[in-house]
Parts: structure tokens; C-alpha cells; sequence
């Protein structure tokens, strides 16, 4: 089979809000750029169904040290405040960029809109033993990724759509390109490039309901097989929905008619009623409030009720939609090595979602967050990218492999029969479905799950097969998934103790032996987490009582 | 709280031919008898369904004792009760003679005469019911025999007390009332189990009284065994099972074609066949041959689609139940019996020889049930029973309906058709992925089983179920676990080869202080297959990953054991 | 939580109210408890879809063939391979 071959400079992957940044920003740097998309650029991902961003201006009178502090109790220290210092000092930049791409913002007299974090308008209980919730976002009008994919092809750099990345070609130990094929047949093809930024956002599964079943963590997945590291797998980000109509409408409001915080029940409504008709107790956490109803649940007191999706009525509430996102937004994703979103793999580089710059820490404390890290690590990644492929000597291809890489893309197409990817990703679905699988996490359970996983990664995913090539798309975002689900399983397993959106029914307390981020890598074939203790300097005030490092307080830590 | 008392000798749990059977012989032992179903009788149960019926007959058909119990005994792969295999076959002319004189209508050729098919297997012959006469028949039997038929009552508890059963408690299904059961004797025809399959006409068969002899302390058997049914891939959930316009719409196919083209002959019913292609990769499977197709989709023309496999969704098959204690099927617990596929005879072993064996094992356990129960209730005292108990069962049985707030059933019954569905789990067993899902079924029996709730009666019947299905569930696993071999539908891939004479010998389940404990009984020594026989001479059928030192390896698919007349299955007029 | 109902699982589609007598038999035909008859009109109603499980008895038995079973409007079935 006699592939094309695409030569460039720069070689993104995924054209989400990270990924034209990355292009736009590389090729202001003078690269030949090329954008791939299995989809089509602007209108996959998660990026169609953001509702705002958030921008940090102290002209606007934002405090900085407040916002950290946000972010840095919120996010349960875990995350890393030089990356958080960083989304937040460039992100007027990256609002001034979005303008000049054309995106409109609302805007009264002139001045873009500012809305205060939408929850500062409610009343929480246990408010006062938060840190204020000061950030802002600005909201975009509808119409507005369009934009993003016009400048992308204004800035002359090369769109690829439909186009399933499916494996990093690596020599000598750096990247070289990528392989994979087209989903409507053509020849498949090679991308041979200096550098590549991995934007491929986040993964879940298939959650119906959630739009974004072409986010199947397989830029993380791709990356670690290359050598990359991957962090934040035992967080998640969960949004509920109802048993009567679980599928409908899509939990974001797509057509941005409105502001997506103030979309009643679009996030959490921090009212609940649980089934014996007392009020749930929130848990600071409203702000996410995931495990409140999860452990009413737990506890036999579901039905809960809230106003809910779709149209803010009041009914009870469900588990997340299938899994929710579980896309772990800016919590996981492939580890940088330093503040260019350079991998552990040179040559390669990490944004948005795909890159795990753990800004936000352990749970999501503000929105529009994921947008503008989306935008920030996009252009730093976008200009690291290419300056490294600049300065690289391009090795003489080596044609094997990339016929090799080509030969493992289309191998379900080859396979007469075996495991079709529907099925197996219902299976895998159904093994993750279950609240007490990896939302109230247990030691047996984990492992439970685990033991299936490992058996569709040994067993079955080999034998994947398709029919045609948009079940080899299917096939191939299986295998992501099932790699994607050991991840989880494994981070969460070895994470022994209770943090933001990670909690263990066997450990329901913080444990400041915890201040580690857990890494994941490939050694020898087997997936290996290993903790990577947080800077001192950014750890909490050891002689602050527990309740005061830890204001949101876990199922069975009521006073 | 409405509560309905009923007084009666012998209390029939199930309304399906076991039950009629046993409950028209104990009325006619003279027994006063009540039929409980928590469905309508004749549409409950898997007794609306049946095609085929085996009816040995040495006399007008020259059928040889010998040679049949061979057959099953092979296929069987020595784990059938002999005892009852003899009795069902010696019995089974009876059953089919008192059909017959009731009106229910067999197939028959163009000249009148009743038309005879055979297994895949040997020379097991059977004779096929017409759709939809067999129950309709058996209810008007049941009426006509003066017996009182109490329908859409689920029966949530036996009452025991002072070592013996007394009777039962139970939920109407359409309004909250209580319904208990004094009775001498209590026979449990309640069926075989499964996980509410869709399509598969199984949603009602729940296990649900094994489930309540087991919690009463009474031994189960024979759960390691997976009947599986594979259907159609355009249509999963359509197998029309009553389809009239196919004579045998559930025979298999002669061959199965794999994905590579490779058509592989099947040995014989309910092997685990397709299980072993589909986990080698070589799914999808297409059913060929010249006999009977694979279930069709309802408006397909005549050929068969691809399959896919589990549609069963774990369906308990015939023989495996409650402990027999004695040639009347009671069980350890005095007054206690049971009838059909409640009933664990063992009569066909390790797997099935073919079609047709449900029918008149459920009339002979039924009609031997029947006998015991009255001849019980006529020795035995009505026991008053203490207020105490039957408040707490009471109790426990409305419980869901009681509770604001918790797990719905449907909910539960889906996590765990999820967990124990794939092929994986069940069909093809393996220690740690059969212990990773008796964990997640353990917490669901622990957590989740406790605080089912219901809102309505219909929801009650169905939070029982979920009950019953997530027992059978750990009943499945733990046997399974405990049979580290593999022999008939039990097959684990960690220990793929029958090991004689260790695990000649059958599992028995019962709960030692609040612990399902399993336990190994040896066969008798008698019905030993010859071990100075090579393996492959005892067992033709290769399971994939065994080593068969003494020949070269026979893929699965190897001919069936020769027919005489050279029959190899098919429909043939005779008398 | 409640949930676990396939709102999207309606074999069992529809019984024409203008066709159907009341007899009941469907009610009677079906072991899952599906249909029971209506309050007011004494017509008999799909009450419990989701329980449906295509043995199609209820199409079967009604003598004036109200209903309609429509064996392809299932949710995902838990297919032990495929």
C-alpha cells in the first residue's frame, strides 16, 4: 500500500482551542505547519461546547494572589502554582489574540462583558471557610470557533481534517512524525515532522449524552507509548444528569445562546433534596459538588433531587451521564518537563487538555479555566515546537517503520473478524459505569475492574476488527479507551488516600504524605505510577488544623 | 396492610408444567392444592415455549435403554444421576400419553402420523409440541381438577420453623397485600434462572426458588454450567422463540462459518462452540448447514444472519436446583420438594444431549413431587405459625416499598447483567476474572440488594427479583471457581482439561452461617467412565488450550457419535 | 439512583385504542407485567415498557390485533460477544 507522505515543520494534533493556538503561534514563528483533526478543526472536542473563558487583567482590578489562593485551596494543593501563575499572566494576551482572530466577545460600551464566577451570586453554606471565588470569564457570541479555524487558515498553515492520528513515529528516541489513516479511505498517510504538539484534548467514555465521544484520551495514550509520562489520572471531571431523559439535551448549552454558568443546573445546582427529604449536605465542593450526590447514593438516599438538565426543572437527579466527561479537565494529560510544554519525549509537545500542567490541582475551582489553558499551553507549545524544529537535524527517514505504523493503523481493516468496537466498548463501559467503581473508589473494587481491563488489553483489543473505516476510527478510540481506563484504575489504586475529586471509601481522609502528583509511565511493557512529590514551597501550612487546610469536607468527615 | 390468608396441604410454587403435573397428582392423592404464580398461568415460565419433547418408547419405537443412557452419559460427560436419567426415560412415555389424552397437540406429518427429530447427538429422538398447546392445556387441566390457582403473587419467603417448611409468604404484584401461605407441604416448580434476557422469553425466570430454598438452608446443585443461546446480529433481541412458521426454530445449526471462512462442524447441542471462535477472534459466525438455522430475525427471509452470542444472558438449564433427597424430589428440609428445572436431578450431567429433555423431566419430577407432597401432607399435622415469623417476613418482603429512598431494581438488575454478560466471565471462566466479579457482586449483594427499593407493587416483584438474580449470580461464580477443571459448559481457561477422578464429582452450594460455601460429592464409583480408556476415547470433545497426549488434537467440532441409520439430525415423518 | 430505564426500549410499541375491545387478554399474556388496563376506559395500556422482553404473546393473543411489537426498537443489549 503505497502511502502519502506529508512533510512539515510543526505537525499538530487536534484542532481544538490548544490546538490552533499551536498552529497559528508556529507559524508566526516562520514554521510550515500542518493541523490535523479527526474530525473537522472547530467543530470537535470539547472546544464547540465551552461558553466563556476566563481572563485574568489587574487593570480590571484582579488580584492575583487571591485568584491563586482559589485555585490553590480549591484545588486541594495540588496543583502547580507556576503553572497556574503562568495560565493567568498570559491570559489577556491570549483574549487580545482571540479578538484578532474575529472572535466576538458580549460586550457592553466597548468593554467586554465580565462575569463573576457564577457561584458568588448563591449562597453557600460553609462559605465563609472558603477562600473568595474571584475569577471572571468573558463570554464569547456564538459563531465563535469558526473563527479559530479561519485564522488557523489565514495564518497559512495546512489543515488536515478527518485525518486519524493513531501512533507518534519515533527514532533515536525523539519524534519524528505520526501515522494513520483517513476516514473516508484515501491512501493512508505519513506526517513526517520536526516537532509535534499533541492537542488531542482529554478522554472519556462515550458517556451518550455528553458530546464529546471523539475524546477518547488517545493523545495521552499515543504520547505515553511513545515515552511520554502522564499525570492526574484518578481525577475526574463528573457532571450528573437525569434517568428520565439521560441523553438529552447535550449537558452544554451548544448554540452559546446564553452564558453556560448561569444555565440553571448545566453544572450542579447546590440545592438538593435527598430521598427522605432532607437537604444534602453540600459540601463546599458545590462548585463541583460531585460526590454529594454520588455518596447520597452510596448511603441507599437517592432518589436526589435538583434542578437539573435540560431545562432546569427540578427531578432526580442520576449518576454522571454514562461516566460524565470524565475528562479530568486540566487535571490530566501528558507530564511537561518545563514551561515550552516539552515532553519527556523531545520533539514533542503537550497542550490543553493533553497536557497535564495540573493548574487547576485536584478539583475544578473556576470557569472558562480550561479554555484559556488551553490557549496559554497551545501558543507556548505552538512556539516551542517550533524552535525545536528549527534547530533539529532531521533524521533519514526510516521508511520500515513508518510502513510498520501504517500496517498496525490499518490492522482491524486486515482482521477478517474478531472483537467488533462496539461491543467491546460497551463492555468496557459497563465496567466503569458503576458509582462504586471509580467514583466512591474501593481497594477490591478498583482491582475488580482492573482484572476486566487488563483482559480487553490483552486479549481483545488485538483482536479488534473493522468493517470499513469509520469502524476502524471505533477500533482504534477502543483501544485508547481501554488504555485510557488502566490509567484511571491504576492512578487511582495507588493513590491511597482521598483528595478533590479522588475519593477511596477506604481512605476518606487527606493525607499530607499525598502532596505528590501521580505519574504514570511505560517501563518494560508494564504501566507503572510512581508519586512526584509537590515543591515544598507550594505545600499548605502544616500547622494549620486539618479543617482549615481542608475546608470542603469528605463523606464521613461531618463535625 | 391487606393480608390474604390461605390454608391449604400442598402449596405448588408455579404454575408451568412441573407444577401442573405435581399439582394435579397430589389433588389426586387427595390433597387439597394450591398453585401460586406471579405471573398468569400459562404464559409464565419458560413452558409457553417449548418445540420438542423426548419421549423414549422401547415398545412402539424400539428405543434401547442401554444405548440412550450411553449417549448421556457421554455427552453427559458422566455427571448426570443415573438414577434419574433412567427414571426420566422410563417415565417419559407416561408423561407424553397423559398430554396426549389432555389435548395437547404434537406435529404430525401429512398422513396423521407424529413426527419424530433427533438431537445432533446419537439417537435421542424426540417429537415435537405444537406452538402454544402445552400450557394453555396444562391451565385448563389444572382448573378441571378443582385446583385453586392464586396468580400474580410473588413468592418472597418459605416459612420454616422447627426444621420444617410451613409455608410461605408472598406480594401481590399488582397492589400492596400480603399474601401467606400455611401449608403441609410446599413443592418449588418455580423454574430455571437467568438475568432477564431480552428477547430470550426468560425475563420472568428468575431462580426465585432456589433462591428461597436456599436461604432456608437447603443444598444447590450444578450452577457451574452455562446454557448459553446465541442469536442474531441485526436483531439481538428478537429470537421469536414462538415463532410457529419455523418447526424448530431453536435447533442448532449443522456448522458454524467463521469470519476467516472456515465452516466448522458442530458436534452436537449446547456446546460451548461458539464461545471458544468468538474469544479466538474468529467472530462474527454465521450459522450453515442443512438443518434448522439459528434464530432469524422476525421479517428476514430464510437464511441465517451473523450471531452473536449470550442472548441467554446466563439462563440455568435443565437439571441443576435444589438437592434431591429422594426419589420424590423432597430436599433436606422436611415437606419441602421440587419439580423441573427448579429441581437439580443432574439428569443430563455436564451438558445437554439435545432438544427436548425440559418437558418431560418437569412432568416425571412433577408427577414423583406431587405423590411425595400428599403422601407427606396426609402424615403431617398443620403447624400454627408463630405471628412473630411471619411479621418479619412480612416485613422484609414489603421492605422496598417501605423505603424512601435507595437502589432501583432496574438500575441493579443492569449493573449486573453487565457484569456477568460477557462471554468472558461466565462461559470462558478464569480464577482472577471470575473473582474480580464475585467482588463486585458481593458488594452488590451487600450494599445495593439491601436498600432496593420499590414504588409500586410491580417494582416489588421486580426488587425480589433483582434479589434472587444477584444470589444466582454468586451461586454461578463461586461454583465455578470451585471446579478447577473444565467438563460439558463449564469450561475455564486456566484449567482446560476434565480431570478424572478428582472432579468426578458434582458441586453442591449451601450457606454455612451466612457464607455460601460450595462442596465436591463424588459421583458413584459405578458410574465412573473406564479411566483405562484414553482421554480422548472418554471425552471426544477438545477443549481449546487441553493436551491430548494420545492423539493428535481434534478441534472442537469433531463428528458426532455415529448414528446407526446414519441420521445426523433433521425431521423425519414415522410413527 | 433510580435510573437504569431505556426510555429508547419500546418493542412493545403501541395498542390502538380504537381497536381495542378490553378483553384483556394481553394483560393476561404477558409475564413481565407490561400492560394492565387503564382506569377510565377499561382499554388496556402500555404501562411498563421498559420490562418488555419481545416474547410477543400480547400481539399474539390479542384477537383483534391492537398491538404492535416492534423488535428493533431496543436499547444496547449486554451481548456476551459481538
Amino acid at each position: 500500500m503505497r502511502e502519502t507522505i506529508i512533510q512539515t515543520d510543526v505537525l499538530v494534533i487536534g484542532g481544538g482551542m490548544a490546538g490552533c493556538f499551536a498552529a497559528v503561534k508556529a507559524r508566526a514563528a516562520g514554521r510550515d505547519v500542518v493541523l490535523v483533526d479527526k474530525g473537522w478543526v472547530s467543530k470537535t472536542g470539547e472546544t464547540p461546547y465551552a461558553g466563556d473563558t476566563t481572563v485574568f487583567n489587574p487593570d480590571w482590578g484582579h488580584d492575583l494572589d487571591a485568584w491563586l489562593t482559589q485555585v490553590h485551596t480549591v484545588g486541594e494543593y495540588l496543583d502547580d502554582p507556576r503553572w497556574t501563575a503562568i495560565v493567568f499572566g498570559e491570559a489577556y494576551e491570549r483574549f487580545l489574540d482571540l479578538k484578532a482572530f474575529g472572535v466576538e466577545f458580549l460586550e457592553e460600551g466597548c468593554e467586554p462583558v465580565r462575569l463573576a464566577h457564577p457561584l458568588t451570586q448563591l449562597e453557600m453554606p460553609d462559605a465563609h471557610k472558603f477562600p473568595p471565588l474571584v475569577s471572571q470569564v468573558v463570554h464569547w457570541l456564538p459563531g465563535w470557533p469558526a473563527k479559530l479555524r479561519k485564522a488557523v487558515l489565514r495564518s497559512g498553515a495546512t489543515i488536515v481534517d478527518r485525518f486519524v492520528v493513531t501512533e507518534l513515529l519515533v527514532q533515536d528516541g525523539r519524534v519524528t512524525g505520526a501515522a494513520g489513516f483517513d476516514v473516508d479511505g484515501r491512501e493512508p498517510r505519513v506526517i513526517r515532522a520536526g516537532a509535534v504538539v499533541m492537542s488531542a484534548g482529554g478522554g472519556g467514555f462515550k458517556a451518550i449524552g455528553y458530546p464529546t465521544h471523539g475524546l477518547t484520551a488517545d493523545g495521552h495514550v499515543m504520547a505515553y507509548r511513545a515515552g511520554a509520562q502522564v499525570t492526574g489520572k484518578e481525577f475526574l471531571s463528573p457532571h450528573h444528569t437525569n434517568p428520565e431523559a439521560p441523553g438529552w439535551p447535550p449537558i452544554y448549552p451548544v448554540f452559546a445562546s446564553g452564558h453556560s454558568a448561569a444555565f440553571p443546573g448545566a453544572w450542579h445546582d447546590p440545592e438538593m433534596v435527598n430521598a427522605e427529604g432532607d437537604e444534602v449536605p453540600v459540601r463546599g465542593m458545590a462548585w463541583h459538588g460531585w460526590i454529594d450526590a454520588e455518596w447520597e447514593a452510596h448511603e441507599g438516599r437517592a432518589p436526589v433531587r435538583a434542578a437539573g438538565p435540560p431545562d432546569g426543572q427540578v427531578r432526580p437527579l442520576s449518576g454522571p451521564g454514562g461516566q460524565g466527561s470524565m475528562l479530568g479537565h486540566a487535571a490530566g494529560g501528558i507530564v511537561p518537563v518545563d514551561d515550552t510544554c516539552a515532553t519527556h519525549v523531545p520533539g514533542l509537545y503537550a497542550a490543553g487538555d493533553s497536557c497535564g500542567t495540573c493548574f487547576v490541582g485536584a478539583a475544578y475551582s473556576g470557569f472558562g479555566f480550561a479554555t484559556m489553558h488551553a490557549a496559554v499551553t497551545g501558543a507556548r507549545a505552538g512556539l516551542g515546537a517550533a524552535e525545536y524544529a528549527q534547530g533539529a537535524d532531521r533524521a533519514a527517514p526510516d521508511a520500515a517503520a513508518e510502513a510498520a505504523a501504517v500496517e498496525r493503523a490499518l490492522a482491524p481493516l486486515r482482521r477478517a473478524g474478531g472483537f467488533g468496537p462496539r461491543w467491546t466498548t460497551q463492555v468496557l463501559q459497563n465496567t466503569l459505569a458503576p458509582y462504586f467503581v471509580l467514583y466512591v473508589k474501593q481497594d477490591e473494587r478498583l482491582r475488580a475492574a482492573l482484572s476486566t481491563v487488563e483482559f480487553l488489553r490483552d486479549h481483545v483489543v488485538p483482536k479488534l476488527y473493522a468493517r470499513d473505516d469509520h469502524e476502524l476510527r471505533l477500533a482504534h478510540e477502543t483501544a485508547s479507551m481501554v488504555a485510557n481506563a488502566e490509567m484511571k484504575l491504576r492512578a487511582s489504586l495507588f493513590r491511597t488516600e482521598s483528595r478533590g475529586t479522588h475519593f477511596r471509601e477506604d481512605f476518606p481522609h487527606r493525607d499530607d504524605a499525598w502532596l505528590a502528583w501521580v505519574r504514570l509511565k511505560d517501563e518494560g511493557g508494564a504501566m507503572t505510577p510512581f508519586a512526584e512529590p509537590i515543591p515544598e514551597e507550594f505545600h499548605p501550612d502544616p500547622a494549620l488544623p486539618y479543617e482549615q487546610r481542608y475546608p470542603m469536607r469528605l463523606p464521613g468527615e461531618e463535625a | 396492610m391487606k393480608e390474604v390468608s390461605t390454608v391449604t396441604d400442598v402449596l405448588v410454587v408455579g404454575g408451568g408444567m412441573a407444577g401442573s403435573f405435581a399439582a394435579i397428582r397430589a389433588r389426586q392423592q387427595g390433597a387439597d392444592v394450591v398453585v401460586v404464580d406471579k405471573g398468569h398461568v400459562s404464559r409464565s415460565g419458560s413452558t409457553p415455549y417449548p418445540k420438542n419433547m423426548m419421549v423414549f418408547d422401547p415398545g412402539a419405537r424400539g428405543h434401547d435403554l442401554e444405548r440412550w443412557m450411553g449417549e448421556v452419559a457421554l455427552t453427559g460427560e458422566y455427571l448426570n444421576d443415573r438414577a434419574w436419567t433412567e427414571v426420566v426415560l422410563r417415565e417419559s412415555r407416561q408423561v407424553f400419553d397423559q398430554l396426549v389424552s389432555w389435548g395437547v397437540g404434537f406435529r404430525k406429518d401429512a398422513d396423521g402420523r407424529i413426527l419424530r427429530n433427533w438431537g445432533v447427538s446419537g439417537g435421542i429422538e424426540s417429537v415435537q409440541l405444537e406452538a402454544d398447546s402445552l400450557a394453555p392445556t396444562l391451565r385448563g387441566q389444572l382448573l378441571r381438577h378443582g385446583i385453586s390457582i392464586v396468580e400474580r403473587v410473588m413468592l418472597t419467603e418459605l416459612i420454616v420453623a422447627d426444621n420444617r417448611v410451613l409455608g410461605a409468604v408472598g406480594v401481590s404484584t399488582i397492589n400492596e397485600v400480603v399474601h401467606v401461605f400455611t401449608a403441609k407441604a410446599v413443592v418449588l416448580c418455580t423454574g430455571a434462572s437467568s438475568f432477564k434476557p431480552y428477547g430470550f422469553p426468560l425475563g420472568s425466570v428468575t431462580g426465585d426458588g432456589v433462591a428461597m430454598a436456599y436461604r432456608a438452608g437447603v443444598e444447590i446443585t450444578g450452577k457451574e454450567f452455562y446454557d448459553t443461546h446465541a442469536t442474531s446480529a441485526r436483531h439481538p433481541a428478537d429470537v421469536r422463540y414462538l415463532s410457529m412458521e419455523r418447526p424448530s426454530g431453536q435447533m442448532p445449526p449443522l456448522g458454524l462459518r467463521t469470519a476467516e471462512g472456515e465452516t466448522i462442524e458442530l458436534p452436537g447441542p449446547t456446546t460451548l462452540l461458539p464461545e471458544f471462535e468468538a474469544h479466538a477472534g474468529r467472530a462474527p459466525l454465521t450459522p450453515v448447514g442443512p438443518g434448522p438455522g439459528a434464530p432469524s430475525p422476525c421479517d428476514a427471509g430464510p437464511g441465517p444472519d451473523a450471531m452473536v452470542g449470550g442472548a441467554g444472558l446466563g439462563y440455568g438449564g435443565v437439571g441443576e436446583g435444589i438437592w434431591p433427597a429422594d426419589g420424590h424430589c423432597g430436599s433436606s428440609l422436611p415437606g419441602l420438594f421440587s419439580a423441573g428445572e427448579a429441581c437439580g436431578t443432574r439428569v443430563v450431567g455436564a451438558r445437554y444431549p439435545g432438544g427436548g429433555w425440559g418437558v418431560p423431566s418437569a412432568g416425571v419430577t412433577g408427577d414423583r413431587a406431587g405423590r411425595g407432597a400428599a403422601a407427606w401432607a396426609v402424615g403431617a399435622e398443620t403447624e400454627p405459625i408463630d405471628g412473630g415469623i411471619v411479621a418479619a417476613l412480612t416485613a422484609s418482603a414489603l421492605a422496598p416499598l417501605r423505603r424512601n429512598g435507595g437502589f432501583g431494581p432496574d438500575w441493579v438488575t443492569q449493573m449486573l447483567r453487565n457484569t456477568v454478560a460477557p462471554y468472558y466471565v461466565l462461559g470462558i471462566g478464569k480464577g482472577d476474572r471470575l473473582e474480580a466479579v464475585l467482588t463486585l457482586v458481593g458488594f452488590m449483594r451487600d450494599h445495593l440488594v439491601p436498600r432496593l427499593m420499590a414504588r409500586d407493587a410491580h417494582e416489588l416483584r421486580k426488587a425480589h427479583e433483582t434479589r434472587n438474580m444477584v444470589l444466582n449470580a454468586e451461586m454461578k461464580l463461586r461454583a465455578a471457581l470451585f471446579r478447577t477443571e473444565s467438563r460439558g459448559t463449564h469450561y475455564r481457561e486456566d484449567f482446560p482439561a476434565r480431570s478424572d477422578p478428582d472432579w468426578l464429582a458434582w458441586v453442591v452450594l449451601a450457606d454455612r452461617d451466612g457464607h455460601m460455601t460450595p462442596a465436591r460429592r463424588e459421583i458413584p464409583r459405578d458410574w465412573w467412565p473406564d479411566l483405562a480408556l484414553p482421554y480422548g476415547s472418554r471425552y471426544p470433545l477438545a477443549f481449546p488450550g487441553e493436551d491430548r497426549p494420545d492423539e493428535t488434537r481434534q478441534p472442537l467440532g469433531a463428528p458426532a457419535q455415529g448414528d446407526d441409520d446414519g441420521r445426523q439430525g433433521g425431521v423425519a415423518g414415522g410413527d | 439512583m433510580t435510573g437504569g430505564r431505556e426510555v429508547s426500549r419500546v418493542a412493545i410499541e403501541r395498542i390502538d385504542a380504537e381497536t381495542c375491545t378490553g378483553c384483556g387478554s394481553c394483560v393476561d399474556s404477558c409475564c413481565m407485567d407490561v400492560i394492565r388496563m387503564d382506569d377510565e376506559g377499561g382499554l388496556a395500556m402500555i404501562r411498563y415498557p421498559e420490562d418488555c422482553i419481545l416474547c410477543h404473546f400480547c400481539a399474539l393473543d390479542c384477537p383483534v390485533d391492537a398491538i404492535t411489537v416492534t423488535p428493533e426498537k431496543t436499547g444496547p443489549l449486554p451481548l456476551s460477544w459481538g
